[in-house]
């Protein structure tokens, strides 16, 4: 194995606000002299911290799933929407939009909770292998992330329009509640979670 | 010998001979370790400035509205906080008040407020604390998100109810291209390069 010198071996730390790159040996709380931001090796209980928002997350995500998100209420019926239903309310309209939600409500959040777990289990066993990929694996989960807050949007403006009186009436579920928590559960996971902890075995 | 640590993977890299035009990567993990830092500091206040009046017409304006069964109803960006507020969802109100009107608002704002005193080679009172502040709040700022989710409420729609799009709706649009592109030009290595540059 070779040793490649990274910013731990070489007393150097990276300030997380401003990027610069800080030698701070024996410092016990050192801060960024460049934006007096507080410094650390490895983002602080960084895999404890992932894992129980994650729980979280993968809790909510069955209500979140279960419990209608919307009500609509018109003259001629009364409908309660799940995420699912909703999609495929949306198949009659125009496919590509419901293949959208499908996979921005759906498949993203899961692939998400699933994700951060595989990674949170091998920076935890400090697993050598294949961490380029499992590297990419979480930038890429990174940059989804905030898609899935796509049918909060969309019901807000559906509730903000339909609001006719007595003809129509749409109406905000548990579901969503527990689906916007779900979303920002994983994003602040991905937050919490310190990609580099990946490489440190070596 | 100045160093640059890799954001990913933490490898060192010789930071001596990169030029500030070209973009960096990691030859461990190929993540982005340097970007082009060579921007102007008059090109982000014009955008800034551009963003705050598509900011202002996004919200003055409504995104869209309805025509069903004779009655026309319109919303504006506000609203769609504002209907989940009124039905009791305060914390899901609050989560798109924050992402999609606070979030750019504060965003243009921090940034002309530092902006400004640092192309006279001055520092606004409190700049750390408020750029900081800004890399918080742009995590927290899904304005293309949002775009996308009006474009799935109005298909929704479109079988229901007539539907006329809004002056709003297309600020919004030039918004989220204005943001995109300011934050690209106001990395942290670029306005710290600013900052060193006004010290200079």
């Amino acid at each position: 194995m070779s040793t490649q010198a990274t910013g731990k071996s070489l007393g150097l730390l990276l300030c997380q606000q401003c990027h610069a790159t800080v030698r701070a040996l024996g410092v016990k709380y050192p801060r960024c002299p460049r934006c007096h931001a507080h410094l650390f090796l490895r983002k602080p209980h960084s895999l404890g911290v992932t894992a129980a928002l994650l729980v979280c997350a993968a809790v909510l995500y069955v209500p979140a799933n279960l419990l209608p998100v919307m009500y609509t209420r018109s003259l001629l019926e009364d409908e309660r929407d799940t995420i699912m239903s909703g999609v495929l309310v949306l198949l009659h309209n125009s496919w590509p939009i419901a293949v959208l939600v499908f996979v921005a409500s759906i498949v993203v959040p899961l692939l998400k909770i699933l994700g951060l777990s595989v990674l949170v289990a091998s920076a935890w066993r400090r697993s050598p292998r294949q961490r380029a990929q499992r590297s990419q694996l979480f930038r890429m989960v990174e940059f989804i992330g905030r898609w899935s807050m796509l049918d909060v949007y969309a019901i807000s403006l559906l509730v903000a329009l339909v609001q006719i009186r007595t003809l129509a009436f749409v109406g905000v579920g548990w579901g969503a509640v527990c689906f916007a928590a779900v979303v920002v559960l994983t994003l602040f996971a991905a937050r919490t979670f310190d990609e580099r902890l990946l490489w440190d075995a070596t | 010998m100045p160093v640059v640590v890799c954001p990913s993977c933490d490898l060192a890299h010789r930071a001596s001979k990169a030029p500030v035009t070209a973009r960096t990567r990691c030859v461990r993990c190929h993540a982005l370790v340097q970007r082009r830092e060579n921007r102007h500091i008059d090109t982000a206040i014009a955008l800034a400035a551009t963003a705050l009046v598509l900011f202002f017409l996004s919200n003055a304006y409504p995104l869209v509205a309805i025509n069903y069964n004779g009655t026309t109803r319109a919303a504006t960006l506000l609203d769609a906080a504002e209907g989940l507020y009124a039905q009791g969802h305060a914390a899901l109100a609050w989560l798109v008040f924050i992402t999609t009107v606070l979030g750019p608002l504060l965003q243009i704002a921090i940034l002309l407020y530092v902006l400004i005193p640092l192309r006279r080679k001055r520092r606004a009172p409190g700049q750390n604390t408020a750029y900081r502040l800004l890399t918080q709040i742009r995590r927290w700022t899904f304005v293309e998100v949002f775009m996308l989710g009006c474009l799935v409420a109005l298909v929704r729609l479109s079988g229901y109810a007539e539907v006329v799009t809004g002056v709003s709706l297309w600020s919004c649009g030039l918004l989220m291209l204005a943001l995109a592109s300011l934050t690209v030009h106001t990395s942290p290595a670029q306005f710290w390069r600013w900052v060193d540059w006004s010290r200079a």
